[in-house]
Order: structure tokens, then C-alpha cells, then sequence
């Protein structure tokens, strides 16, 4: 019971700690962005109302200016710090609309597709990485898994189009233009997940090497396991925790792959959102962005240390 | 439907196809093929929706800002104007405004509204609501933060007559008005939509017009869905069909990528498309699409250089470059038929057009040799120097124009044959926002203005307008202020001759190509048109049986 205790206070204590580096590394990525967007040449108001046709004079632009932040940059800094602590991202300059507004329509579809894409990254990986473990030929071994390096080559914006011409434009089994959601994702999903599985393949297949050559992998053979059986139960678990910090990393590529995933498509999500808020160095929209991808990557994270005792009671019993 | 309504409904629809015909007649080759695909279907259905794809979303919606073509795709369809600019004769007729009268030295306008016509919210379209309007475009809102619009030049004020009858007053001539008022920026909208600040007009949820669709549904930056007014009744008189729109629908789905544009309508996904590339006018052609390249009419796509930069204040070096530029060769490597050869500053189909194809002859050693009179002489490594400085120009690669980047690259290998490098540099908005004003960072600029009427030429030109060349020219801003203060049509014509002359003399610039704007189309959708400067009218468009 006092040792029950003790345990939850330590875990307690880890995840506030966590917390705390959490909300740092928020401020952080915050400030770090603010200042980059600051240090750009032009604004966002600039490059809305230097529109030719608007005919404005340098002396109206910098009245527009005026109404739209007033004071020193440290002031405004601190305002828009203490907006984002309240939860208000403020108005997208671009568009005008609320930044909320915004990333409430872009965050499902990107969270949709970016989900489904790590779903299917998965298992394009296991099977790889078991199939060309399991196989005793050399060369269908060695075809398999040089994949991965094959597919991490693949730039997203080809493999996109590539998928497009062949399936929606030549076979037409998938439409690219109206469709029910799920036709609208099959196609994205595809292009997302092809170098997102890559780097998840590569680090598994490597581990099922290591573990395999560990002296219990001949004394579980020696009692008469099947080589199936061995990989399945015995080697694969012990692969499996590199795979899982990697993993977690492939978040980043996500995002990233989101951005060129959803121009080619046409699909309104946060990467296209990034996308177009650059372009108009959309201040506001940019910071959100900034913000929400640092928090969700700080989120993955920490799902994956935790993780890590669950599936391992070694750490179990060292923490 | 009765026997009357359907041989009426026949008769409409022989005499539109013969419109569509005349129009694809005067849009260039493809689109004189694509009038004779549409003469053998039936007559107009009603119902169905178009999909539409745009290579970019809409950004501000405030009507002055309309010129930008995902804009103007949108607002053509959801507002009406007060007159309508044939866009064959390129002469104004009735539309909102059922007749006119301008006094003799063009300072004051009477129109006659039609009456009946309502904005969407409800509220009538008189001459309350079109003194509105054209206060805000003449004169702008500081309040609410509404600048002028560029076609609308020496307002001073509107005054409602009687109900259905309005009169504008302007401190001087003011000729291209009555055109003014025909143009996409000239929609008008209802009252409540003008009492919105800047930011809110910006938004199309804001924007009430009187047009014969109006919007459904939205998702910002992905997809705009419009719907036909069933109660719209004012096209104008001269469009043979009358009535609501034959669609019920469009759907305007923005898809940037060229060939998923061109894949999606080929492989019947989408009806339409607007900027098929040059290199994929082909494919659309051989899918037994149909290809529209309509003439914007107006300034042409070209290089405008600046006399304020170090370099280019000599008019001996851009004299050298406009004789060392070959136009013909861009358009034969990068383009097509559909994409004429410039042959002066304006199209050859815009109003006051003079052939100054001899002035612009491509002339390689006259280039080098008024470059050697400059003094600027080979270094080592083949660019000129004088007095240690590089004969090397910067250019920014402008995003709406077709193969930019393409273009400059092949004008950049022209040059460095006579000994001048070509910066270019990739539009990045910020900079350019910052650079693009500044003729020593940025020596020219890669731009064209399509509008049909003389006054184009003043918005690219004047110093207070576009200023495409940074223009200290007094010379040049009275020129074109004398054009657009002219009420005489041909003594008009005739300063816009010699403002041509003129810039063309000063080498202000070096015309490439008339730029058009190209479309592709099924060849089930039936009665596609434009406005007078290639915006798509999708008001006659019906669809036949696939």
C-alpha cells in the first residue's frame, strides 16, 4: 500500500515535470516564431494592400498599419502572448476571419488524414520489415528490405501526382474532385504514408537484426519454437521500442508531408493553411500553427515515453 | 412545359449558340473549333450543377479589388453592373441602367435604372443603392477603411434625382466612366454589404449583389458553392436569354495543381477549368476538349523598366535591351498561337491600339552597339562592366503571369548574349512587397493590366495609379491625364496612340506576348462567356446530356 504510494507519487512528479517542460517548450516555439516572422522582410499588410489595383499610397498603407497594431513590437509581443494564454489566437490578416475559426475547419481534416496515413505507415512497415526478416532467401530479403530506402526517396508531390494520373485519371476507381470523404482520402492517405513508413520499416527491420543475433534467440530455438514463433513472440518485442521513439518522430514528417499532400489534393487542412499563411506571412495564423504543431509533437512524445513501461517491464521496474 | 415556352425556348437557344459561336470566333483559333462542336446540341436544359476548378483561391472580396480572377469568377456571377460592355463591339449597352445621358465635356452622368431589381437581401437596387455604391468606389471610406477603385477617375459626387433615376458629378472630364461602370470592380452590392468596414466587404459571406447567383456555401480557401436566384429577372437586354440562370448550381473548387486541373476535367471530374498552361492546351485539345483563350485587352504582359534605377536611367540601355529582347522567340519556345506576339504596349484589341511593330523590331547589334555607346563594355566573363560596376538586373518572377519564371529565364539567355545578366528572383511575397517599390532593387517588373478601355494604359503608367515603372515622367502622367480627361472618342484614341509611341520610345518596356486568359471545357457544357476581359459569365451556361 505505502509502496502503491510511492509509485503514484513518482509518476505524479514525472508527468509534472513533463508538464512544465511542456509549457516551456510551447513558449519557446512561440517566441521563436514570433521573432522569425518578425525578422521577414514585409508584413502581412503590406503584401495584402500593396495590391496594384488597390492604387494605395505608402502613406495609406501605413494608416492600415496603424489600425491594425498599434505600439512597439514588445507590446504587441506581450499582448499576443497573453492572447494565446486566454485561448484567443486573434484575426487572420489574410482573410480576416478569427484564426479559431480556421484551424477548427483545417484541424479535422488534417487530423483524419494524418492519422489514417500513421495507420497505414504501420502496417506497410511491419509487413515489410517481418517479411523480408522471416524470408530465408537472400535476395527476396535483400529486395525487401531495401524498400524502405527506396520509399523514403520518394518525394510526396511526385508519388501524389503519380497516384492521381494513375487511378483517378487513367483506371478512374478514385475521383479527385467531389467524391464521398472516404474516396477524398484513400489517394492522400497513400501519398502520406509511403515515406512516413520508410523510416519506421528501416529501424524495425535493423532491430529484428540486432535482437535476433542475442544468445536467448538460440536457446528459445534450441527448445523447439518455430522461426515464426520467434519472431512474433520473442524478437519483435523487444524491436519494437526503437521503433516506437522513431515513430514518434515520423510526427514531424507528417506535418511536413501534410503540407505538399494537401496542395496536390486540393484539401483544405492545416498544411495547406501553413502553406498560404506563409505566403501572405499571415502572422496570427502562422504562431497558431507554430504553437499547435509544437504542442502536438510535445503530446506524441510524451504518449510514447509512457508508453515505453507498458510495454516493457524492464523500465517498469527500473522507474 | 407548354408548346409556346418550348419554341421560344428553341429559338433562344439557336440565336445564343449563334452568340457563342461569334464569341469563340473572335477568341483565337481553339475556341472558332470549339463554336463548331456547340452548333450540333440541342436546346437549353435547366438544372444541373458545374463544377468550375480555379487555380487559386479568392482573396479579398471587396468589389474595387475584383480585377484578380479568382475574385472576379466569383463576383461576375453573384452581382450585375450598371451597363454591360459587349464584349465583341466592345460598345456599352443597358443592363441596371436601361438608358443614360452625359453631358458634353463628360462631368456629369444621368442613368434610368431598370425597375424591380432587388439585391438578395431583399432591398431594391435604385438610385439610393447606386449613389451608395459609386460614392464608395469614387471617393472611398476612411472610416471604414475603403480605398478608390482604380476605374473610376475625378468623382466628386453622386445625386438621387428621383427613385429610379441617379447623377454623378465629377470635378473634371471623366470619359471612361460610362465604360467604368460596366467593368467587374463596378458590381454593385447592397447597402448593407457597403456599410461593412474593409475587413467584412473582404469576406464573400458580405457580399449581397443583385447577380443571378448568389452563395450557398463556403469553405474558405477550398471550395465556393453558388446557387441560381430563381427569381432573377434582369439580365441584360441584349442577351438572348432571359430569366433565371439554366443552372442550378456551381461549385468553384479550388485546385492548384496544374495537371490535376487538366487530369480532373479530361478524366470528367470537372466541367470547366480556368489557366490550362500552354504546354497543356494540347492534351485538353486531344481529350476532344475544348480550349477558350480569351484577349484581356489591355496592357500587355512585358517588362517595365524603371528610369529610376542607376542602370536603367540611360535610355540608351533600355533601348538596348528593348532591341535585344526577341519577343517572337518566347512565344514560339514557351507558348501558343493563342498568345500573340506583342506588337505594341496595348493589345491589338485594345481601344486605340496603334502597330508599332517596326519600333519594336528585334535588332541584336543595334543592342550591342548602343550598349558599347553607353559605355558599358565586356568583362571576362562575357557580362558588361563600366566604371567597375556589372551591367547584372534583378527581376522577381510575378506569380500571375503564365511561365513567369520560364520566360524570364529565356529573355535572361537573350540578354547575356549581349552582355547583360538577369537576376531572377523567386516571388517570395514579403520581399517583394518591400523590393517591388524600389527601382534600385527592383529594376523591372514582369506585369500586364487587362481592361477594356483607353484609361488601362493610364492605370499601369501613372505614378499615382499602378506605376509599373516608378514614373517620374511628368511628361508621361500629363499625357495620361489628358487621355483620360479627353471626351472626345477619337481624339482619345488618338493620345493613347501617342502615349504608346511614347513609352515605347522611352523604352519604358518591352512588350512579350497579349495575354490571354485560358479556359478548358467539356464539350457538353454549352453557352460559356466572358466578360470583355476573359472573365467567365456562367449565366447561359447549361449543360447538354454527357
Amino acid at each position: 500500500m505505502v509502496l502503491l504510494r510511492v509509485e503514484v507519487a513518482a509518476v505524479t512528479r514525472y508527468l509534472l515535470s513533463r508538464v512544465g517542460q511542456a509549457a516551456l517548450v510551447l513558449w519557446a516555439a512561440f517566441t521563436a516564431g514570433y521573432l522569425l516572422l518578425q525578422l521577414l522582410p514585409g508584413d502581412a499588410i503590406l503584401i495584402k494592400f500593396q495590391n496594384p489595383e488597390l492604387g494605395l499610397s505608402p502613406g495609406q498603407i501605413a494608416e492600415i498599419r496603424s489600425y491594425y497594431a498599434p505600439g512597439s513590437p514588445f507590446l504587441d509581443y506581450l499582448r499576443t502572448l497573453t492572447g494565446f494564454l486566454h485561448g484567443s489566437f486573434g484575426y487572420s490578416i489574410d482573410t480576416g476571419t478569427p484564426v479559431v475559426e480556421r484551424l477548427g475547419e483545417a484541424l479535422p481534416e488534417t487530423a483524419r488524414l494524418a492519422s489514417a496515413a500513421f495507420l497505414l505507415a504501420l502496417v506497410i512497415a511491419v509487413v515489410i520489415a517481418f517479411a523480408g526478416s522471416h524470408s530465408r532467401t537472400s535476395w527476396i530479403r535483400g529486395a525487401l528490405l531495401s524498400v524502405p530506402s527506396l520509399l523514403v526517396a520518394v518525394p510526396a508531390f511526385w508519388l501524389g501526382i503519380l497516384l492521381i494520373q494513375v487511378f483517378s485519371f487513367r483506371l478512374r476507381l478514385m475521383p479527385v474532385i467531389g467524391g464521398s470523404e472516404l474516396q477524398q482520402l484513400v489517394l492522400p492517405v497513400l501519398t502520406l504514408a509511403v515515406p512516413v513508413s520508410a523510416p519506421i520499416a528501416q529501424v524495425l527491420a535493423s532491430s529484428i537484426d540486432e535482437v535476433s543475433t542475442q544468445p536467448f534467440v538460440p536457446v528459445v530455438a534450441a527448445k523447439g519454437a518455430s522461426r515464426w514463433w520467434i519472431l512474433w513472440r520473442h524478437v519483435a518485442r523487444n524491436a519494437v521500442l526503437p521503433t516506437m521513439t522513431v515513430a514518434g518522430l515520423t510526427f514531424g514528417e507528417l506535418v511536413a508531408g501534410s503540407v505538399v499532400t494537401e496542395t496536390v489534393f486540393g484539401r483544405n487542412g492545416i498544411g495547406r493553411l501553413t502553406e498560404q499563411a506563409v505566403n501572405a506571412q499571415d502572422t496570427p495564423v502562422l504562431l497558431a500553427v507554430v504553437v499547435l504543431a509544437a504542442g502536438a509533437f510535445v503530446l506524441v512524445n510524451l504518449v510514447v515515453d509512457l508508453l515505453f513501461p507498458v510495454l516493457d517491464p524492464r523500465l517498469r521496474a527500473a522507474s | 412545359m407548354s408548346p409556346s415556352r418550348l419554341r421560344s425556348t428553341a429559338v433562344v437557344s439557336t440565336a445564343m449558340l449563334a452568340v457563342v459561336g461569334l464569341l469563340g470566333a473572335c477568341g483565337g483559333g481553339d475556341a472558332a473549333g470549339a463554336a463548331g462542336v456547340a452548333r450540333s446540341d440541342g436546346r437549353p436544359v435547366y438544372g444541373g450543377t458545374l463544377t468550375y476548378l480555379e487555380h487559386q483561391p479568392p482573396t479579398c472580396l471587396y468589389l474595387p479589388a475584383a480585377g484578380f480572377y479568382p475574385n472576379g469568377g466569383i463576383l461576375n456571377q453573384i452581382t450585375d453592373k450598371l451597363t454591360w460592355q459587349n464584349p465583341e463591339t466592345l460598345e456599352i449597352e443597358p443592363w441596371i441602367a436601361t438608358k443614360w445621358e452625359i453631358n458634353k465635356d463628360a462631368t456629369a452622368y444621368t442613368f434610368h435604372l431598370r425597375d424591380g431589381v432587388t439585391f438578395s437581401d431583399g432591398t431594391p437596387v435604385d438610385a439610393d443603392a447606386v449613389a451608395a455604391n459609386f460614392d464608395v468606389y469614387g471617393l472611398g471610406d476612411d472610416k471604414l477603411k475603403l480605398p478608390v477603385a482604380e476605374f473610376v477617375n475625378n468623382y466628386e459626387r453622386s445625386e438621387v434625382v428621383d427613385r429610379l433615376t441617379v447623377r454623378f458629378h465629377f470635378s473634371k472630364p471623366s470619359p471612361g466612366f460610362l465604360q467604368g461602370t460596366s467593368v467587374i470592380g463596378a458590381g454593385l452590392v447592397s447597402k448593407k454589404t457597403l456599410s461593412l468596414p474593409y475587413e467584412q466587404q473582404c469576406q464573400l459571406k458580405n457580399v449581397i449583389g443583385s447577380g443571378p447567383f448568389t452563395l450557398k456555401n463556403q469553405v474558405v480557401d477550398k471550395e465556393v458553392d453558388l446557387v441560381a436566384r430563381k427569381d432573377y429577372d434582369w439580365a441584360p437586354p441584349s442577351s438572348k436569354h432571359q430569366g433565371r440562370a439554366y443552372l442550378d448550381e456551381i461549385k468553384i473548387i479550388v485546385t492548384p495543381e496544374d495537371n490535376v486541373r487538366v487530369g480532373a476535367l479530361t478524366s470528367g471530374q470537372a466541367d470547366m477549368v480556368r489557366y490550362v498552361q500552354a504546354y497543356d492546351e494540347k492534351t485538353v485539345r486531344d481529350a476532344g476538349f475544348r480550349v477558350y483563350a480569351e484577349p484581356t485587352r489591355g496592357v500587355n504582359n512585358g517588362l517595365y523598366l524603371r528610369p529610376g534605377n542607376s542602370i536603367l536611367k540611360d535610355l540608351d540601355v533600355r533601348k538596348a535591351l528593348q532591341a535585344g529582347t526577341n519577343a517572337k522567340e518566347v512565344v514560339d519556345t514557351l507558348f501558343t498561337p493563342n498568345y500573340p506576339v506583342a506588337t505594341s504596349v496595348l493589345s491589338h484589341l485594345a481601344k486605340g491600339y496603334v502597330d508599332l511593330s517596326k519600333e519594336l523590331a528585334y535588332d541584336p547589334a543595334e543592342a550591342g552597339s548602343l550598349l558599347d555607346r553607353a559605355g558599358w563594355v565586356r568583362g571576362a566573363d562575357g557580362v558588361r562592366e563600366k566604371d567597375g560596376r556589372k551591367l547584372r538586373l534583378g527581376v522577381f518572377v510575378a506569380g500571375p503571369q503564365p511561365l513567369s519564371k520560364q520566360t524570364l529565364e529565356l529573355v535572361g539567355q537573350q540578354w547575356a548574349k549581349l552582355g547583360v545578366q538577369l537576376e531572377i528572383r523567386p516571388a517570395d511575397s514579403g520581399t517583394q512587397a518591400v523590393d517591388i517599390k524600389d527601382a534600385e532593387k527592383t529594376p523591372l517588373q514582369h506585369s500586364m493590366v487587362g481592361r477594356a478601355d483607353q484609361d488601362v494604359i493610364k492605370s499601369q503608367f501613372h505614378s499615382e495609379n499602378r506605376d509599373a515603372i516608378l514614373s517620374h515622367d511628368e511628361k508621361l502622367d500629363r499625357l495620361l491625364e489628358e487621355e483620360s480627361a479627353q471626351p472626345d472618342e477619337a481624339k482619345r484614341n488618338a493620345k493613347v496612340g501617342e502615349i504608346q509611341r511614347y513609352v515605347v520610345d522611352q523604352g519604358y518596356v518591352i512588350p512579350l506576348f497579349e495575354e490571354p486568359q485560358v479556359y478548358g471545357a467539356a464539350p457538353y457544357v454549352q453557352g460559356i462567356a466572358f466578360e470583355a476581359v476573359a472573365r467567365p459569365w456562367f449565366y447561359s451556361v447549361w449543360k447538354s446530356r454527357r
